[in-house]
Formats: structure tokens, sequence, C-alpha cells
């Protein structure tokens, strides 16, 4: 009972980080847009690693197919490596200070956003341009900005 | 398990019809979700629109029924040439006559994806629009429709980096093929034999070959002809005629094809 009051929190959190690719940008400018949803589900993986993983990235993964148009599953394979990386250490990944999550953050997106291009590479689509890396350290400044939103919310409800 | 399921769904079940019917409403989620999203702004820009003083509104009807006026007297003048042209096919025994209905829209949304072209536009198939229809803009071609959910549909515009497009110079009839390069204002046109006849300035259009888009339609404009020593062929780069990253009101072109006699 207790699990299924507060989990609405994350699955919520995670539908608004999803929104957030629905705000228009100009054309030329969508490099520079912030992937506040990986970020969101890294997030809960790193706080509550029993509960959010494998799956749920495989789900958002979806999610962002779906609205971005592309091939279902094309994100989401990348982002269940990232969150099986991201399992594996998180005790570690928890002790390090501010700047060094921020750059595990960028690995992590870039070993996510590396298996995207090798499926788009498999599958004959375009790929993105190396200006797209812009995008990447965009989504790293962000990181500190949305663990200490989520912190809250998850402080404030009381989710575990 | 679940990295199988992505593989496979990539690789062996992209045209599934369940996986396109499920994209085909996300279209439509997509486009409401944007609608509520963008609700305020609308409301804000509407509100500043309503506070426009009245004779700027006066000027701005003024200006628009002349340029209606003109629009008007050549579309008299092309109708006369469509009469003409259908009569002179029928002479020519040419097999089908086809009629060109446009359907206005709206881009309401543009893909997130940086490395695609992509657009949703607010009519569906209940509209009439279709996968494979031909998108234009004020000026020229600027897409195609690559999936209709109900109500929207998503588009592709000609620089996507995975379009390509028959044209033809209008000046020489020469044909190649335009392909969209990823940049906005950009189009490619690579095997073309470096001693064909293409100059800067000259205007592309559709050569209607391949079927999909009609003939006739400007596309692009040749800004860059370079022909290097040694290479066999000419790397052409051209500009499209309609800003595609500029205005919001598109038409989706619907082609009826009709018997000579009915024309």
């Amino acid at each position: 009972m207790e699990r299924s009051r507060s989990s609405w929190v994350i699955y919520l959190s995670l539908g608004c980080a999803l929104l957030f690719m629905l705000i228009p940008f100009p054309l030329e400018w969508r490099i520079f847009r912030p992937d506040i949803a990986t970020l969101t589900l890294f997030y809960w993986v790193l706080a509550l690693p029993q509960r959010v993983g494998v799956t749920t990235a495989f789900v958002l993964g979806l999610g962002q197919d779906l609205i971005e148009g592309s091939p279902l599953g094309l994100s989401s394979l990348g982002l269940m490596v990232s969150v099986l990386v991201l399992l594996s250490n998180y005790q570690r990944i928890r002790q390090f200070d501010g700047v060094q999550q921020s750059l595990m953050m960028l690995v992590l997106l870039m070993l996510a956003s590396g298996a995207e291009q090798w499926l788009r590479n498999g599958l004959g689509m375009p790929g993105l341009p190396w200006l797209g890396l812009v995008g990447l350290f965009c989504s790293t400044f962000c990181w500190l900005v949305v663990r200490e939103i989520l912190r809250l919310l998850r402080r404030y409800y009381e989710v575990t | 398990m679940l990295a199988l399921i992505c593989l496979l769904s990539l690789f062996f079940l992209r045209d599934h019809p369940r996986l396109v019917a499920v994209q085909q409403g996300a279209i439509d989620g997509v486009a409401f979700t944007t609608g509520v999203i963008l609700a305020p702004v609308e409301a804000w820009e509407r509100m500043v629109a309503a506070m426009d003083s009245r004779t700027d509104l006066q000027e701005e009807v003024l200006r628009l029924q002349q340029e209606n006026r003109v629009l008007k007297g050549q579309s008299q003048r092309l109708a006369a040439l469509l009469s003409e042209n259908a009569r002179y096919k029928a002479l020519l025994r040419s097999a089908q006559l086809i009629d060109d209905e446009l359907i206005a829209a709206q881009i309401i949304a543009v893909s997130p994806d940086p490395s695609r072209h992509i657009v949703v536009i607010d009519k569906g198939v209940l509209d009439g629009v279709k996968e494979g229809q031909p998108m234009l803009g004020e000026e020229g071609l600027m897409g195609q429709i690559i999936l209709s959910g109900e109500r929207n549909s998503r588009a592709v515009l000609i620089t996507d980096s995975a379009h390509a497009l028959p044209v033809q110079v209008n000046r020489s009839g020469l044909r190649a093929i335009a392909e969209g390069s990823g940049v906005i204002d950009r189009l490619l046109i690579r095997h073309l034999p470096a001693k064909s006849d293409i100059r800067v300035g000259d205007l592309l259009v559709t050569s209607g070959l391949g079927g999909r888009f009609p003939n006739g339609y400007p596309v692009a404009r040749v800004t860059e002809v370079v022909i290097s020593d040694g290479e066999a062929f000419a790397l052409v780069t051209a500009e499209p005629i309609s800003a595609l990253d500029r205005g919001r009101y598109v038409l989706v072109l619907q082609r009826t094809v009709g018997s000579g006699a009915e024309s």
C-alpha cells in the first residue's frame, strides 16, 4: 500500500520531463535542448535503485520514440544500457560531489546516445551531427538543477 | 529480454500494423499535448493582437484586399491556361489528367529529434491527408506526409538528410535528384556529370518522375556549382524556395485523377 501511494511521484515526474520535449524549439536550436527526461530517469535510478530500473528505462525510451516519431525502441536500448551501468555503480556515484556527478552523467548520456547512433547506423537513418554533442553538455549542466528539484520532491512526498 | 524486444521492433517489426497504429495515435497525442502546453502563449498572442490599433488593422485589410485582387487576376489566367492545357492533352490522347486539390494546414509542432527535419501538421486522415502527399509552402515545395493520424499528420521536409526527390532544371530540362542535407537551407545534387548544363541561379522544379510529386512545382534555386578538376561529378548546392523554418501555414496537395472530359 505504502509502495503504490508514493510511486505516482516518480511516474508523474518522468511524464512531466517528457513534456519538456514537446516545448517547441526553433528548428536549428533543437540540439541545445537538454534531455531532462533521461536525467530524471537517472536521478530516480540513483535514488531508488530497487524500484526504478531497466524496465522503466525501456518504457521511457518508448515514450521518447513516440514523441520523436522515430522507430519504436530506438532510444530504449541506449537508456537501458546506461541504466545498467548506473545500477551497478550507484553506491559509488552517490558519494561523488556535484561536479563529479555531472561528469558521470555526461558519460552516461554519451553512452546512451552512442548506442542510439549505432542503432541509427544499422537502420540506415541519419545520425546526429557532431554539433549534437552540444546538447549532451547542456544536459550535463542541468543535472544539478534536476537533482535538487527531484530531491525536494522526493523528500516532500517521502518516496522510498 | 527487453533489449531483444527493442532490436526485434527496430529491425523486423518496423512496419507492423499494430506498431504503426500506436505511432499514429501518438501523433494525435503529441499534437494535443503541444496544444495544451502552448495554450497560454496563444492566449497571450491573441490578447496582443486584439490590442492592435484600428488603423493598423484597416491598413492590413486594405493590403490583403489588394493582394487578393492581384491573385484572383492571376488565377483567372491560370484557369484559362489549365483548360487550354486540358484540350491539348485530350488532343494528344494523354492517358489521364491530374487535378490537384489543396488542403490548408498549420504546422503545430517540430519533432525534438535534432537529426531530422520532421514537423507535425494539424490535418489528418479525417481531413483527407494521407501518407505520401506532397506539402507545399507559399512559394514552393516543402516536403511530404510520412504518417497520418486521425486529426494530425507527420511530414518530412525536403532538407531532411533521409529525403531525396527527383527534380528538373527549369531552364534546360536537365533531370537530377535533390537530396536533403540535414541543414535547413541547403539541398545537394551529387551525381551530376561535371559537364551538365546547370548554373547558379537556375530554378529546380519537381520533375514528376517517381510518381510521388506532381511535376512543375518549384523546389529550390541553385546557389553553388563546384566542379573540381579530376572529379567526374559536379557538386551542386541549392537553397529551397520556401522558407522551411519560418511560417506556419502549409498546403497539402491531394491528387484526384480525373478523365480528360471532366476537366
